[in-house]
């Protein structure tokens, strides 16, 4: 059976698709077998990330379609042997989207072996995120500590287990909580929320805390995701994330204002 | 119940929003306020429609007057409500005469079919898991509402009945939706956008801040005017 893992937050821009991309990218490192979706059509993203832009010839809207087959649009990394990429299309809209179409093709790379299929949804609440909320068995909630993002996430919590198949067929999705863009400092100063005040509203368990990092920008252009740039804390803090969803117990990083000594507080370096 | 193949027309309890237009006792102007009132919303009062409620004691001709400037103002007026002395006066202004006590529930009994004469079996109350989150509408219809966990912000949950949720309030709740107003909110971690009972509320930068936080329960002053808070240490 292939766990379906939905990453999504409500808001955009809060690091859904650097979080997809690190998080399938953890999972096959730990050895799983992983495919990661982009299940926003119309804005694809996710190849980029991953850098595979120039290598997607079909994509989900022409497998949901019958125009190829899985094996035609799986496309495979060529760092990690057990991770696959299905990239979105560009060209159609998220009507290409079915729950007949996309629950068939989830079906079909559960047959083929996948352990985890992790769906990179787009922001908002229709179409692309209700469908790629639809089939989760779990969801990781993508968060910025700032109460419009909260409130999102909120939102989409709120969807997760109702709309759900699991929540209609009276189950329950498994929550898990990411926080991103974290800032110690910035908490510090109260310009932030702190990761307990993010936990104390939405009532869900913190699966991870990435910090505000250069090194995700930087991997985001180069198309490598962010986890396997372990000498940075967001690659780090991310390779925590995934071991905590594996099971593993970690102690969290990256949550604790640094102590910066006399001479980088006189010079202002890091 | 009813084995009749044919549909019937049916009397149902809908609800429609109607506000009550209160003239406090002593309150002189009413002309003026109610130009004013329309000036500083014309939208909004050429959409309402209102239940005057006199003050008690008022001349009969003072009453025809404030109806006349009412009507004169194109704002729907349904009828009279307060003091049953002015049931007269209704009638008189061909006005219905809207019952202060429990609409609702008398109305119904009243042209109800045979059947429903037993009185209603006591419904239990509606129990919810939380977190009730942002964005999510629960309705406790005739019966209490008992949440377990936390009210997110942005969310709205009301009652017939009373309310009680065991955890943080943060949305939006009410109690005595139909306008009952002896009903109560109980809540053990008090943070909330907007509280009502029976259509009187408050937003929460009206709720005393010695409350925000506490273990507070909620109802109406002896008045029904009034939102009266009590917390427990």
């Amino acid at each position: 059976m292939a766990t379906v893992v939905t990453v999504t937050s409500g808001k955009g821009g809060v690091g859904k698709t650097t979080s997809s991309a690190a998080i399938a990218a953890g999972l096959a490192q730990a050895g799983h077998r992983t495919v990661v979706i982009d299940f926003d059509v119309g804005l694809r993203n996710l190849d980029l990330i991953m850098g595979v832009e120039r290598r997607v010839v079909f994509d989900f809207v022409n497998v949901i379609s019958g125009e190829a087959s899985l094996n035609q649009a799986l496309i495979q990394d060529k760092r990690i042997e057990q991770l696959s990429i299905l990239a979105a299309s560009q060209t159609k809209d998220k009507d290409a989207l079915t729950e007949d179409g996309v629950g068939r093709v989830l079906d079909e790379l559960a047959e083929m072996g996948f352990e985890y299929i992790v769906c990179d949804s787009p922001a908002g609440i229709e179409k692309g995120a209700t469908m790629a909320l639809h089939f989760a068995d779990h969801a990781v909630i993508v968060t910025n500590p700032e109460v419009s993002s909260v409130r999102d996430s909120d939102r989409i919590l709120g969807i997760l287990q109702s709309k759900s198949k699991r929540a209609k067929e009276g189950g329950k999705v498994v929550e898990h909580l990411l926080v991103t863009r974290y800032d110690p400092d910035r908490v510090d100063q109260g310009e932030m929320l702190s990761t307990d005040d993010v936990c104390d509203i939405l009532a869900v368990d913190l699966i991870g805390v990435i910090p505000e990092s250069k090194a995700v920008l930087k991997a985001s252009n180069t198309g490598v995701p962010v986890i396997l740039d372990m000498q940075s804390d967001a690659g780090q803090a991310y390779g925590d994330a995934v071991a905590r969803f594996l099971g593993e117990e970690r102690p969290m990083r990256f949550v604790d204002l640094k102590k910066r000594g006399l001479l980088s507080r006189m010079f202002g370096g890091d | 119940m009813s084995e009749e193949q044919v549909p019937t027309p049916q009397i149902r309890a809908n609800r429609y929003s109607l506000m009550t237009l209160e003239w406090p006792p002593g309150a002189s102007k009413f002309d003026h306020w109610l130009s004013a009132q329309c000036e500083k919303a014309p939208a909004l009062m050429a959409e309402i429609n209102l239940v005057l409620k006199p003050p008690v004691g008022l001349p009969d001709v003072a009453i025809e007057q404030a109806v006349a400037s009412i009507k004169a103002q194109g704002i729907g007026l349904i009828g009279l409500t307060g003091d049953p002395m002015y049931r007269a006066v209704a009638t008189r202004l061909e006005l219905q005469w809207v019952s202060a006590q429990n609409v609702t529930e008398s109305n119904i009994s009243a042209v109800a079919g045979p059947e429903s004469t037993v009185p209603a079996q006591p419904t239990h109350a509606m129990v919810v898991e939380g977190p009730v989150r942002s964005g999510v509408q629960i309705y406790a219809k005739d019966r209490d509402l008992v949440v377990w966990g936390q009210v997110s912000a942005g969310a709205e949950i009301m009652a017939d009945g009373h309310v009680h949720v065991y955890g943080r309030l943060l949305g939006r709740v009410a109690a005595g939706v139909s306008g009952a107003t002896d009903r109560q909110i109980f809540c053990q971690q008090f943070e909330p956008t907007l509280v009502s009972i029976a259509g009187i509320y408050a937003s929460s930068d009206q709720v005393p801040e010695t409350l925000w936080s506490a273990t507070v329960r909620v109802g109406l002053d002896a008045s029904g005017q009034t939102l009266s808070y009590q917390t427990h240490e």
